[in-house]
């Protein structure tokens, strides 16, 4: 077992240098001034305090927040009912049409981007609603995957039992079939949300230079303004929203099991 | 009692494989009915009809004086335990037992009070928020159970729902059905093709086979009077021996006629006919009807099971020749070569184009070199005519190493058994002390050496020889003169009684004429 457990140590050493390194670094940029000499620190919070206080940065995040959540929402409208007919589909055809499904994915995403940027120069529509249309587009693969893997290896005994049980098609739907395909959504979800709401080649390319989504933000003080401080501060902002909007789904999935 | 379901002519093929081939049948009202049969004859499958999961091909199912054939399952007042349960994993074990209420939109009050009725009849109680999931086999089948009586059907459908239970849990659960069955008073159709479980719970039995029913009734009417020889099998141990009736009340089966207590058979009608192992008697070998030898005991708890001989095979001896053979050598190639003399029947000899291969083999020739190792024969000599006499035959090797034999050529000898339809042949041989010493497998091999074979001699099918007998010790054998017997399977009978007996006992056979049931021969299938 011990020698078993040697066997980490890579992994180890890889996870620190690679992940919790940067992630500290990210923590110490954030909570310091910028101008620090390699041995003096001069800690602060104002760089949050900048965030929290000015209505442009706030606007941004609501902004982020808003357009993930209508992207994730009209997956979910679309995917759900997708997957489900793939799932009634014969099993090749199903193999077929989720490969169907991941072929655009295999098509790097600044390219596709630029496609649809292509397509939307002739459409005189809102920078928010092209941005969405991109978003849609990108993501709705991830949520119908989960959603089909979750139904398609339901017990076909089970939705038997529930027309022996009394309960037809649609009631057998809402009764058996959608609860126990709520873990697909919620890893729909997830999956879908998380990018959303902090990509910003999406935006900056299908959005014009006027629409600026949090990504975009930390990406302009990153490389643009040199404010890495500032930057780290957003960012870690942003982590900590993701990691609360995680905790509350699946909170809810517990609690919509335990019913 | 109410005729309560009816299937008229019921036809079902998957795939061009018919698998119901018309298939009429009527359930009652109150009625424990067992689908009996193995896997693949449709029992299932008319289940799953009646439970509007699958459509037939052709035929009616009437329902209560409705036609239902129409009606989707979630409309039919039936409701089913499925073989692997098909509890619903989001539920807890109130939750899924109220399933069938809630999509009928009862009350909560009404629910609470017919679930919680349901845990006590199959004594859950205090199970309510239990996850499915994690329930024993045993407790997932009770809630499946309640979940479909929850209901109020007329008629529960069971489909192997003790399959997947141990031994000792199954019994329970057998025992359990049963209550709840008459606890409740609907009809249960239970499927199964464990004859046990059938036999232990059923009001009426119905036997199956290959799309099929074989027979209809009570499991003391199936057991007793199994309408052919498939049923007698399928159900408890049996013998099935063949006989003719020779007239009412009289059937001659083992060469001897019985006085039995079936009629209505043509005369001199060939009939199976089926004794029970525990109808049997035993008793002193001269007070018995049928006299026999213990060939085989098997303790089996409360029993022994004895195979008895009463009448033995068709035999054929013959004489083994043991000689010790001296190997030729041949110093100036450094060779040495052997061979046996050996029997060949004119038959063969006519008949089956025997090469120098053949020869080789019959005479065991084998020649080595100085350190052991097999040298081929590349010659073969003779001067073997058609007709009886003795002749000799040389093996050679390339080196001109050679040893010659003798042949004996033979009018064949059989041993015809007309009455019993059997032949059996064997030839004398030699062979020496070493290659009996040697031997793994004595029976099989003396076969071999004496081409010793038995068939049918209606259709010259090959018959097993079952029994090689012989009165020397393989370890200690000399040269010499040995008698050698081969024989077929005798009559025998598997019985089973309470006292001890050991192999080779001679014993008698007794049973009365209600112990005998005579069946119909099934009609052998086109």
């Amino acid at each position: 077992m011990k020698s078993f457990f040697r066997m980490t140590y890579p992994y180890i050493l890889w996870i620190a240098v690679f992940i919790v390194a940067p992630m500290f670094m990210i923590l110490l940029y954030a909570l310091t001034r910028s101008g620090n000499s390699t041995l003096t620190f001069q800690f602060t919070l104002e760089n949050f305090g900048r965030f929290f206080s000015d209505a442009t940065f706030m606007r941004v995040l609501l902004t982020s927040l808003r357009i993930a959540l209508l992207t994730t929402v009209f997956c979910l409208l679309i995917g759900y009912p997708a997957a489900f007919f793939i799932s009634r589909l014969k099993e090749r055809s199903q193999t077929m049409m989720v490969l169907l499904l991941t072929l655009p994915m295999w098509i790097n995403m600044l390219l596709k981007t630029y496609a649809w940027r292509g397509i939307l120069l002739n459409f005189d529509l809102e920078s928010e609603f092209k941005v969405f249309i991109g978003m849609v587009y990108d993501f709705l693969p991830y949520m119908i995957i989960q959603i089909h893997t979750s139904i398609a290896k339901l017990d076909g005994n089970l939705l038997t039992a529930a027309y022996d049980l009394g309960a037809n098609k649609w009631k057998t739907f809402l009764k058996v079939i959608l609860p126990l395909s709520v873990p697909g959504i919620i890893s729909g979800i997830t999956l879908v949300f998380l990018p959303a709401v902090s990509s910003f080649v999406i935006p900056k390319l299908l959005g014009g230079g006027d629409y600026v989504l949090i990504g975009n933000l930390i990406e302009i003080y990153f490389l643009t303004a040199g404010d890495w401080n500032f930057g780290s501060a957003i960012s870690l902002i942003m982590a900590l929203i993701i990691i609360a909007s995680m905790w509350l789904t699946r909170k809810l999935d517990r609690n919509a099991q335990e019913d | 009692m109410r005729k309560l379901i009816e299937f008229k002519n019921i036809v079902k093929s998957f795939d061009g494989q018919v698998v119901l081939k018309g298939v009429n049948l009527n359930i009652y009202e109150n009625e424990f009915v067992t689908l009996l049969g193995p896997s693949g004859c449709g029992k299932t499958t008319l289940l799953r009809i009646l439970g509007g999961f699958l459509e037939q091909d052709e035929g009616t199912v009437i329902f209560d004086g409705q036609c239902i054939d129409k009606v989707p399952p979630y409309k039919r007042e039936i409701n089913t335990v499925f073989q692997r349960y098909a509890l619903f994993p989001h539920l807890n074990v109130y939750e899924n037992i109220a399933f069938g209420l809630r999509i009928k939109k009862t009350g909560n009050d009404i629910i609470a009070q017919k679930v919680n009725r349901m845990l006590s009849l199959v004594n859950l109680e205090g199970f309510e928020k239990r996850n499915v999931t994690k329930l024993s086999g045993g407790q997932q089948q009770r809630v499946a159970i309640a979940r479909a009586l929850v209901n109020e059907p007329n008629v529960l459908l069971l489909d192997e729902p003790l399959g997947a239970l141990d031994l000792k849990l199954r019994k329970e659960m057998q025992r359990e059905l049963k209550r709840i069955q008459q606890e409740v008073g609907i009809t249960f159709i239970f499927v199964t093709h464990d004859q046990e479980e059938a036999l232990t719970m059923s009001d009426k039995i119905v036997v199956m086979r290959e799309g099929e029913i074989e027979q209809i009734g009570t499991p003391l009417e199936i057991y007793n009077e199994p309408a052919n020889a498939y049923v007698a099998r399928f159900i408890g141990e049996s013998n099935i021996m063949d006989g003719v009736m020779q007239a009412d009340y009289r059937v001659r089966f083992n060469d001897k006629t019985f006085e039995c207590t079936d009629f209505g058979f043509k005369q001199n009608e060939p009939v199976d006919v089926l004794i029970r192992p525990e109808d049997f008697d035993i008793v002193k070998p001269r007070d018995g009807v049928l006299r026999g030898t213990v060939k085989s005991v098997v303790f089996k708890g409360v029993h022994y099971e004895l195979m008895v001989e009463t009448q033995t095979g068709t035999s054929k001896t013959v004489k083994m020749n043991v000689v010790t053979q001296h190997d030729i050598v041949n110093e100036a190639a450094g060779e040495k070569i052997s061979a046996n003399d050996f029997y060949v029947d004119l038959d063969d000899l006519e008949n089956k184009e025997l090469t120098d291969r053949d020869f080789i083999s019959i005479a065991n020739a084998q020649a080595w070199d100085e350190d052991n190792r097999d040298i081929s024969l590349t010659h073969v000599n003779h001067n073997i005519e058609k007709a009886p006499g003795v002749y000799s035959i040389t093996f050679g090797t390339e080196k001109k190493t050679e040893v010659t034999v003798k042949v004996y050529v033979v009018h064949p000898e059989y041993v015809e058994d007309a009455r019993h339809n059997i032949g059996i042949s064997a030839l004398d041989f030699f062979i020496t002390p070493d290659e009996i010493k040697e031997s793994m497998a004595i029976s099989t091999d003396l076969k071999t050496w004496a081409s010793a074979e038995a068939w049918n001699l209606q259709d010259d099918s090959s018959i097993e020889i079952t029994d090689v007998k012989f009165d020397f010790d393989p370890a200690e054998i000399t040269e010499g003169s040995y008698d050698i017997t081969f024989s077929t399977r005798g009559m025998l009978y598997k019985v089973e009684t309470t006292s001890a007996h050991e192999e080779g006992d001679r014993i008698g056979l007794s049973f009365g004429p209600d112990d005998i049931h005579v069946m119909h021969k099934e009609v052998a299938e086109a």
